[in-house]
């Protein structure tokens, strides 16, 4: 892991709670579809703004509250939307409190030097045991960064006694309860996550309901792939029964069925726009940073994205044609490979190698990503190479 | 109804509902039934605009029918280069044609005040926010007089010439499943992929291709303008040289003529006018149970110093028409 993770701790409540790298998002339990949605963007590192697009995207109408921090470079920015939403920034000189039930759009405060940060979305579990958490989906009454630490209120957070036996229960397969929930039936939980803390609560198994874990992983130990976010409605085909005209109706079907992802069908979604992974030294002397998917080929062509991800697409000379259109996509990873550029072979014609420090050539297969390491070359074809290198 | 090949009078019935039609009754505007048998060509009438995309030379056809069983032409189509789109209207009881022709209107005004080439995604997406907020106004002014859960809607493909590192390009986008396709050395690729149930399936390995063009759900579609649900478009970016033509149609096209009839048609016709007009001609001869509407736009080549030359492309369909001698 190379990026900088910030520690918050979390009471369990009703609300979903998207802890990334640069943001924090917090949502109304009745935007479980959404939350699985935005989460490949927030775990994937995206920005405030970027992040603050796609919340608002569908309109702010129909998102009747929302708390949304940024704790990338420069201030830390908090916006606070709805009834009883509160939050209070701490700096070394004052301390402001938002509240979202003041006004009717929402409140954003944007500051310097914050020590302390706290957000309550009120709801049952409001004085709960906290818990620590460092990237993840999960349900939430309220978060605190740093991790919330008042007397009589503390948890014993260092490893102590009974840690690593409430860790392994609460996480154990049979044992997870989350799964039994009905509310709850896509959730997902996983063995050889971040340790959780010592919780007298969930020690003795009795209170897994409680913990209401949806998803958090983000731990450098995690070495399954990370499942996609869950996409409610997806099996489900019959959004607009009847309805032959394909007409939106009513509720609409948003709410039913999901848009799809957009990308390669059964490939994890390429995560938006972030911070540069790689950086790709063409043979030609041509640089190109892997913040994005970038389509490299004699004439490329980018399929299906969004209007905000647009891909980066780099024209390389094949006199010979040997070199196919769009030959190779290069993007920054997700799952086990976030942090890392892959490569993949789009199916060109005459194939791609690739050299890796240390290890023997390999061809790439069509459609197989393969994760790149700092050295790596890509030959295309035509002597067209690439020199993979740290951003 | 929504102009989609043979849904008329069955769409209620076989969700178990009676046929509602409750606009045309509360309303009262309906236009009167046009019925045109011969589809219209169109005239390339702009051209003066994106002088920043210059250099490319585009000839373009467009034609567009009733079909046989429709009443009403939902489908709507806009040329003026270096913009082009066709919006299929949905729901006809609700107005489809006017949610299409606000689309027209949109990207219209788009090309007439010009846009920044460099920013193309942004650009489009901007116009789409424009058209979905014009298409609630309008619903909320029919439901404001009476007209329940009024929801017009409607699909759109467009296509327009941006640039990218400074090279000309061709961005694509598409909501619903009106759909783009290239043409290339004689061979005709789909290039969008149609936001709708059937083609979910595909992905999921569901249902096969042939399954698909007779599956009864084929005509619902999961992404459109209008209404609530998503409005977020896909967007393809093409060099020109990947795309000797471009043809925009309407599922009237595509869901009555398969992709090689289309492409036997574009690659016996050299005027994209007359391919246009071969391709909705089709459609209709094979049942026309849609409106049909198909636009052509050839790349012509890569040129410095004549733009794009409406007048002559005029003068040529007058001869054709036989006003000229």
């Amino acid at each position: 892991m190379s990026r900088s993770v910030s520690t918050w701790s979390y009471r369990p409540g009703e609300w979903l709670a998207i802890f990334g790298a640069a943001t924090t998002l917090l949502l109304p339990e009745s935007e479980k579809q959404r939350a699985a949605q935005l989460w490949e963007l927030v775990d994937g590192g995206a920005g405030f703004d970027a992040t603050l697009d796609q919340v608002l995207a569908p309109g702010l109408s129909v998102l009747p509250a929302f708390v949304l921090i940024g704790t990338g470079e420069g201030p830390t920015k908090v916006i606070v939307r709805g009834a009883g939403v509160l939050a209070s920034l701490t700096t070394d000189v004052e301390t402001v409190e938002l509240d979202g039930s003041t006004v009717t759009t929402w409140v954003e405060r944007s500051l310097e030097g914050v020590t302390a940060l706290s957000v309550s979305v009120g709801g049952a579990g409001a004085d709960g045991p906290d818990h620590l958490i460092e990237g993840g989906l999960v349900r939430v009454a309220r978060i605190d960064l740093p991790p919330y630490a008042a007397p009589g209120d503390l948890e014993p957070l260092a490893p102590g006694s009974g840690t690593d036996e409430a860790a392994t229960e609460l996480f154990s397969l049979e044992e997870s309860s989350p799964l039994d929930d009905e509310a709850d039936t896509s959730s997902v939980s996983h063995p050889g996550l971040d340790p959780m803390p010592d919780d007298p609560a969930t020690q003795d198994g009795q209170d897994h309901d409680d913990a209401d874990v949806v998803w958090a992983a983000d731990a450098p130990a995690v070495s399954p792939m990370a499942p996609p976010p869950p996409f409610a409605g997806a099996p489900d085909p019959t959004p607009v029964s009847g309805d032959h005209d394909g007409m939106t109706r009513g509720g609409g079907f948003e709410d039913e069925v999901g848009p799809t992802p957009p990308g390669i069908p059964g490939q994890p979604q390429a995560p938006s726009i972030t911070r540069p992974v790689a950086t790709l030294v063409i043979s030609g002397g041509e640089s190109v940073e892997v913040d994005r998917v970038v389509l490299i080929g004699r004439a490329p062509e980018a399929r299906r994205f969004t209007a905000d991800e647009q891909p980066r697409l780099v024209t390389v000379p094949s006199p010979l044609h040997e070199i196919s259109s769009t030959h190779i996509e290069v993007r920054p990873g997700s799952g086990v490979d976030h942090g890392s550029a892959v490569v993949t072979d789009l199916g060109s014609t005459n194939g791609t190698v690739l050299v890796q420090p240390g290890l023997d050539p390999e061809e790439l297969q069509r459609g197989v990503a393969v994760q790149l390491i700092p050295g790596a070359i890509i030959s295309l074809g035509d002597g067209v190479t690439i020199q993979v290198m740290n951003p | 109804m929504r102009g989609r090949s043979g849904e008329i009078g069955t769409c209620g019935e076989q969700a178990g509902q009676p046929l509602v039609r409750p606009a045309t009754q509360l309303v009262g505007e309906r236009p009167e039934t046009t019925r045109r048998r011969h589809p219209s060509y169109a005239i390339g009438t702009v051209h003066a605009v994106v002088p920043r995309v210059t250099g490319v030379e585009l000839h373009h056809g467009a034609a567009s029918d009733v079909g046989l069983v429709r009443e009403v032409n939902e489908d709507a189509f806009l040329v003026a280069p270096p913009v082009f789109v066709v919006a299929d209207g949905m729901g006809g009881h609700d107005r489809g044609d006017i949610a299409a022709a606000i689309v027209v209107e949109e990207f219209r005004r788009l090309a007439d005040e010009g846009y920044d080439p460099a920013r193309g995604p942004a650009v489009v997406a901007a116009t789409l926010l424009a058209c979905q907020a014009r298409i609630a106004d309008y619903d909320a002014g029919q439901r404001a007089q009476g007209a329940r859960d009024f929801h017009a809607g409607t699909t759109a493909v467009v296509a327009l010439l941006i640039e990218q590192s400074g090279e000309p390009k061709w961005l694509l986008a598409n909501l619903g499943d009106s759909r783009v396709y290239k043409f290339n050395h004689g061979r005709l690729e789909q290039v969008s992929v149609d936001h709708s149930l059937v083609q979910e399936l595909l992905d999921a390995g569901t249902i096969t291709r042939s399954d698909a063009a007779v599956h009864p759900e084929r005509h619902v579609i999961t992404r459109a303008l209008g209404g609530s649900g998503s409005t977020e478009a896909d967007f393809f970016v093409l060099p020109l040289s990947a795309a000797e033509r471009l043809v925009l149609c309407s599922d009237g096209v595509s869901g009555m003529i398969d992709d090689r009839t289309i492409e036997g048609i574009l690659a016996a016709a050299d005027d994209p006018r007359d391919a246009a007009d071969q391709v909705v001609a089709a459609a209709v001869a094979a049942g026309g149970r849609d409106n049909a509407t198909a636009v052509v736009v050839d790349v012509v080549g890569l040129v410095a110093e004549t733009p794009y030359d409406s007048e002559r492309q005029r003068v040529s369909l007058e001869k054709k028409l036989g006003a000229l001698p």
